[in-house]
């Protein structure tokens, strides 16, 4: 377990999020198994991204504050709820997205995605914000209150040397 | 007469609209609800197609907890959950005990000019259902939807209903709402 998973928890918990979503990525491995045990929180994996989105608007409907935990290559499968669901209702929703084809990458085919996902969330319209110091967790743990205030999907990415992996 | 969504869903208005907490799928079903009988209780989700079963849950997961808690309706097509088919799954697994998933299947894509999905063949919605690991799931048609459904209102579920009806609509209008609108009235409503 590194520490880093255990204080990004810390942090969301600590700005109020208190439900979560997640679709695995390696990353992100620490961080779930952390989920999956926190019985303080409400927490439920799913099969693929959009589902995710749609339980955290759910959850932001019933008054919870809401986090989907996720890979930057499920913003290529995103995309459309991103707009009609995240954005045309003004839903705060915070996005934790492991930024994989960073350098430490070993998976070549992780690259083209990587590339393409600032550029996406650009176009669609997602505040985002990057991130590769771990030494930055207490700013990714506000974006739960940031994305309060934008009222819209915030995402923070966050790469290789973040999660010291690289 | 042909038993089509639009009449099914008039017949169970009575018993669902303003006591339960509604989402209603993309497109003519939204429009259906809205007509029969307008509610701050129901969500109508004007986009997103395949999601109102995920909203639903993520709605009854963060109420079942409370006292007495509210019971949820995802109301669902065919077509719609052939989109998202993980969702089965996420409810077998994560459902909760106030959760109803209405899937209506009328074996068309009927927003888009009822094109027919696998439903109309080969592919039983239940049964994808029943292997996802839920185990309250009934297969109703027409009238016979109503009993079911009060009854699934009054026990643990999650349940899922897989409600065979006629594919076509009636005309309606879009809804003449604001997404702010619907979105702030549903969780005022919710309180």
């Amino acid at each position: 377990m590194n520490n880093i998973s255990q204080d990004l928890l810390k942090e969301l918990k600590g700005n109020g999020a208190d439900y979560f979503t997640s679709v695995p990525c390696k990353l992100l491995g620490d961080l779930i198994n952390l989920l999956a045990e926190d019985q303080s929180i409400l927490y439920t994996p799913v099969a693929r991204e959009e589902e995710g989105l749609g339980l955290c608007a759910g959850a932001y409907l019933a008054g919870k504050t809401p986090v989907i935990v996720m890979q930057n290559t499920g913003i290529g499968t995103i995309i459309t709820s991103l707009f009609s669901l995240g954005l045309f209702y003004n839903l705060p929703i915070t996005m934790i997205v492991s930024h994989r084809g960073t350098p430490g990458e070993k998976i070549g085919t992780q690259v083209p995605m990587s590339n393409a996902t600032m550029p996406l969330l650009d176009t669609v319209g997602i505040p985002y914000f990057a991130y590769s110091d771990p030494g930055d967790v207490k700013n990714v743990g506000r974006l739960v209150q940031h994305a309060q205030v934008a009222q819209r999907p915030v995402a923070a990415l966050l790469d290789f040397d973040f999660w010291g992996k690289a | 007469m042909t038993y089509r969504r639009y009449e099914l869903l008039k017949d169970l208005a009575p018993i669902m609209v303003d006591k339960a907490l509604i989402v209603s799928n993309i497109g003519f079903p939204s429009q259906e609800v809205y007509d029969i009988q307008d509610s701050p209780k129901n969500f109508y989700m004007l986009g997103s197609m395949g999601l109102s079963s995920s909203i639903g849950l993520g709605l009854a997961q963060s109420l079942v907890n409370e006292d007495d808690p509210q019971t949820v309706i995802s109301i669902d097509g065919d077509g719609s959950v052939l989109m998202n088919l993980g969702t089965l799954s996420t409810i077998g697994n994560y459902g909760p005990k106030n959760y109803i998933l209405l899937l209506v299947d009328n074996g068309a894509y009927g927003s888009t000019g009822d094109q027919p999905t696998h439903t109309s063949g080969r592919t039983d919605l239940a049964g994808m259902a029943r292997a996802a690991g839920i185990e309250s799931v009934h297969v109703t048609h027409n009238e016979g939807t109503k009993a079911v459904l009060e009854q699934c209102m009054q026990t643990d579920g999650p349940h899922v209903i897989v409600a065979k009806v006629a594919p076509g609509s009636p005309k309606l209008k879009p809804i003449p709402m604001d997404p702010g609108y619907i979105r702030d009235r549903f969780k005022l409503a919710i309180k």
